[in-house]
């Protein structure tokens, strides 16, 4: 498996990555956690609100949205054509 | 008859309002947790004799301390110590609630847990094993679909054979690997606690860094925070990973394990209707036409249909006063009992609030039609880039549409709407912002100034007045987060977007009902309580001697003229008393009255049927018909009513003038001055502090001339003020931004939970509007403008501010949350001498 390490914000949609890690601290960190951005945890892209920010994920099978200021503090590793 | 205290806890979304009015029923009382604004929801109900109540907690994500919500959860468990807790569990997304439920379980008190909406499910062809649920879990677990009342005598049975210890309890326990014994070196540490809560628990949360439990525990074990610091840096150096990420891990991994094993999805990875719907309803473009078209929905079936209610409702509220009137002491010619005034003040005060009750029923039923639906989010998603940018949330959206966000609102709900803003800083900003909105009841005041000196630009003046409060609101709400409110606490903006869910009937009608009804009980009562007071405000000291004698001399004048009009009709003699004249003149007036309330041919018959009973030998003064003798009379009649109107209103007038009031009002002139603002326009802005409907009513009073023509309000105030359209414009524009009325000051008590704040609410607006009222009206006296000019430049300057402020990308202060210095004491909620406050 290919993979490069980059940050969830710039993740296009239709996209899936696996949680690296979180670059958090304290409440944001703990929500983050509980929201299910746990390590390897797999995350897909929906889309993006109209005006491009917050963006919608979908995690654990439910749908969450970000703003893109916190995405950037989750670093990921995307997935290559794992399903090839 | 035993009790049993059943706290009710799960995530958002999981129907958990469903199921505990599914269990309690109609019998539900709403309060608030100490000290704070959220929600407290207590049920109660009866089951094979058992008194059972049940607490609806506030539904978390996790049962923390990061957010207030988590905190209060926590905080009833610790203090009330429940004898079940029910859990329940969204059915078709059982990975992500069983974090919650894994932590529930770990509290030690015994745990019910309720697979809810399984018709959804069902639905979606998703087959749940809770037989193997239960067995993993260790507790009962209960299949339910509340929108149906399916799982009720199931979750009632099974409460009461836990809390009678029928079925055995067992202890749960994750195995937390790598970390088990640092939870069980901390646990020996507090083994001597005297905490009645179960020891792993607290050892487990003094890991995760909770501040509550810490805080709970410290007074006995004074060296606990070294102790857990000691451990956690061990558990780091030897896998180099955080106590409170690794515990999250593996409750997701557990929940997973469960979830394969128990779980069987055959549409999975399949698009849901859910999917289907966002994808126009959030598509880029389509998504805010969407969302302005359901807004002015909203708008338009709660104004619209609510105003069709009023035509239903008005009538009864009509009758209330008419009957209010009729028991209270007649008056005698222009001697009006204070008691009589007193009466009608009272109604009237309280018939303005009334009045609105069917629009705002029709508004909270269908804020919650859109919370249960599962809007409410999207809207959030759609929006929150740019109110981000002034320092608000996607989530004032609705708020600042509900305190009229096109031609008028009402801040009431607008401001009760703010309650569901995760952010805190946000939520105070959006309840600062709100009133600025455009209010219902100023659209009269606005209507009567624009037709008495902007005739010709009305168009335009009230489109400036409709759209400019948005901006003003935006650019408030950007000035106090960055200044008195920087050091609230922030959240970060995770939103789930649920599915989409048809909402049930009865919970809509439940949660509208209770709405109004709070606004009934806290805002009417307080209301009427500072009605009085203005009364005697008008009132009071009232009229001198002197003035009494011009009056009176008037009233003669009156008088006498009627009696020489009737002196030689044959019924001379029915009418040449001042009582007699007196009572046929109130018999007059109320027969005027009534008439004019009276929507059917129908109910005017039975007035006048009422009143041929009520004096035969005086009705036909009233309505002559053919009688010319009668006719005669039935013309002086008519001037003399006239007259007395006109007598009264100057009487009132005098009153006002002379009035505590009245006195205030020219009190502040040396600095209202600056704005064109005379004792007048005072004493109207203060008494529609009351209502705003008192405004127009005050205005009109003041510039009716004292000739008895039907000239109208527009006309006579443009007449008889002497203001120039300047004048207006900086009325107007003080308008704008006047404090919200007493009925909004008192919701913004109830979701600040402080009086500081409401006080900071009147005065900081008051302020605001003077300050630019003035700038406004000084510039445009040395410059010579005009009031359309005035205003235009005005509403460029605002707009131009709101937009390089939404342009402009500022730094995020706060942003990373947690709790600042400042802001530390009012959210120790832990902290007891704050519940006993307020």
């Amino acid at each position: 498996m290919n993979a490069k390490v980059k940050t969830l914000d710039i993740l296009p949609k239709g996209k899936k990555a696996r949680v690296r890690k979180l670059h958090a601290k304290g409440k944001l960190l703990h929500k983050l956690l509980d929201m299910g951005f746990v390590n390897n945890v797999e995350i897909e892209v929906i889309r993006e609100a109209p005006l491009f920010d917050p963006m919608e994920l979908k995690l654990h099978n439910y749908h969450l949205s970000v703003r893109k200021s916190e995405a950037r503090l989750i670093e990921i590793e995307e997935k290559m054509n794992e399903e090839n | 008859m035993k009790k049993i205290k059943v706290a009710l806890a799960g995530q958002p979304n999981c129907g958990k309002s469903t199921i505990f009015n599914m269990v309690s029923g109609i019998e539900q009382h709403i309060a608030n947790y100490p000290g704070v604004t959220v929600d407290k929801k207590t049920g109660f109900f009866t089951y094979n004799e058992h008194r059972i109540e049940m607490v609806d907690l506030p539904g978390t994500y996790s049962f923390s301390s990061y957010s207030l919500e988590e905190r209060v959860a926590k905080e009833f468990i610790i203090d009330e110590n429940p004898d079940v807790i029910v859990n329940v569990v969204d059915a078709s997304n059982i990975k992500r609630n069983l974090y919650l439920t894994f932590q529930l379980l770990e509290i030690g008190i015994p745990v019910i847990v309720v697979l809810n909406m399984m018709d959804v499910a069902k639905r979606r062809e998703i087959e749940i094993d809770s037989k193997k649920i239960a067995k993993m879990l260790n507790c009962p677990v209960i299949e339910a679909t509340g929108s149906k009342g399916i799982g009720s005598e199931e979750i009632m049975q099974n409460i009461v054979n836990i809390a009678s210890n029928n079925q055995q309890y067992e202890d749960f326990k994750i195995n937390y690997e790598e970390l088990e014994p640092h939870i069980n070196a901390i646990e020996e540490k507090i083994s001597s606690s005297t905490s009645p809560l179960n020891k792993r628990w607290l050892a487990i949360k003094l890991l995760e860094g909770d501040t509550s439990i810490t805080e709970h525990l410290k007074h006995q074990f004074s060296n606990i925070e070294e102790d857990v610091k000691k451990e956690e840096n061990i558990f780091h150096e030897k896998y180099d990973k955080d106590s409170p990420s690794f515990l999250a891990s593996v409750r997701y991994e557990s929940a997973d394990i469960i979830y394969h094993k128990a779980v069987k999805e055959k549409k999975i990875g399949q698009e849901t209707l859910t999917d289907k719907a966002d994808k126009i309803l959030l598509n880029r473009f389509l998504a805010l036409p969407i969302l302005i078209l359901i807004m002015f929905l909203v708008y338009e079936i709660s104004i619209v249909w609510g105003y069709k209610l009023t035509d239903y409702t008005w009538p009864i509220l009509a009758a209330i006063k008419n009957f209010v009137i009729d028991i209270l002491p007649p008056a005698n010619l222009i001697d009006v009992p204070m008691i009589t005034d007193f009466g009608i003040w009272m109604v009237n005060s309280a018939n303005a609030l009334m009045n609105y009750i069917p629009i705002f029923f029709i508004l909270f039923a269908l804020i919650a039609i859109m919370e249960d639906v599962g809007y409410m989010p999207r809207m959030a998603f759609i929006l929150d880039r740019v109110f981000k940018r002034f320092g608000l949330h996607g989530q004032s959206t609705l708020p600042l549409v509900l305190g009229g966000a096109m031609v008028g609102g009402c801040a009431v709900p607008g401001v009760m709407a703010t309650k569901g803003i995760a952010d805190d800083r946000a939520r105070m900003a959006t309840i600062f912002s709100v009133p600025y909105m455009n209010c219902l009841a100023k659209v009269p005041f606005y209507t009567l100034l624009l037709g008495a000196f902007f005739k010709p630009d009305m168009a335009l003046m009230m489109f400036f007045i409709s759209t400019v409060t948005l901006f003003v609101a935006l650019i408030v709400a950007k000035l106090l987060t960055t200044t008195v409110l920087k050091a609230r606490e922030t959240a970060p903006f995770l939103m789930e977007l649920p599915p989409y869910h048809m909402p049930t009937f009865k919970g809509v009608i439940i949660r509208a009902s209770q709405r109004v009804w709070i606004y009934i009980k806290k805002v009417v009562t307080i209301v009427l309580a500072v009605a009085i007071v203005l009364f005697a405000m008008l009132q009071l000291p009232g009229l001198n001697k002197e003035a009494e004698a011009k009056y009176e001399k008037s009233l003669d004048k009156a008088l006498s003229s009627f009696d020489n009009k009737v002196k030689k009709s044959k019924y001379y003699e029915e009418v040449n008393t001042k009582e007699e004249v007196s009572e046929l003149l109130n018999y007059y007036d109320g027969y005027r009255t009534k008439r004019m309330v009276a929507t059917s041919k129908d109910s005017a018959k039975a007035i006048d049927e009422d009143y041929l009973a009520l004096n035969e030998s005086y009705f036909k003064f009233i309505k002559p018909k053919r009688d010319k003798e009668a006719k005669t009379v039935n013309k002086a009649l008519r001037k003399l009513s006239t007259d007395r109107k006109r007598i009264l209103r100057a009487i009132k007038n005098e009153k006002v003038e002379n009035s505590l009031l009245g006195m205030a009002g020219r009190a502040i002139e040396p600095v209202t001055q600056y704005a064109g603002f005379d004792w007048k326009i005072n004493v109207a802005f203060l008494s529609s502090f009351a209502a705003r409907e008192s405004a127009v009513a005050t205005l009109g009073s003041i510039y009716e001339n004292n000739k008895a023509d039907d000239m109208r309000a527009e006309e006579a105030m443009a007449l008889n003020s002497g203001y120039t359209p300047l004048h207006a414009a900086a009325i107007i524009i003080f308008m704008l931004l006047t404090p919200p009325c007493i009925a909004t000051m008192i919701v913004v008590k109830m979701q600040t939970n402080s009086y500081k704040w409401m006080v900071f609410a009147i005065f900081f607006p008051v302020l605001l509007g003077i300050v630019l009222s003035s700038i406004v009206f000084s510039v445009g006296l040395i410059n010579n403008w005009s009031g359309v000019e005035a205003m235009t430049y005005f509403y460029i300057t605002i707009v131009s501010i709101a937009l390089i402020i939404g342009l402009v990308p500022s730094k995020r202060i706060n942003w990373k949350g947690g709790l600042q210095s400042k802001a530390q004491g009012q959210y120790n909620i832990y902290d007891k001498n704050l519940n006993k406050g307020e």
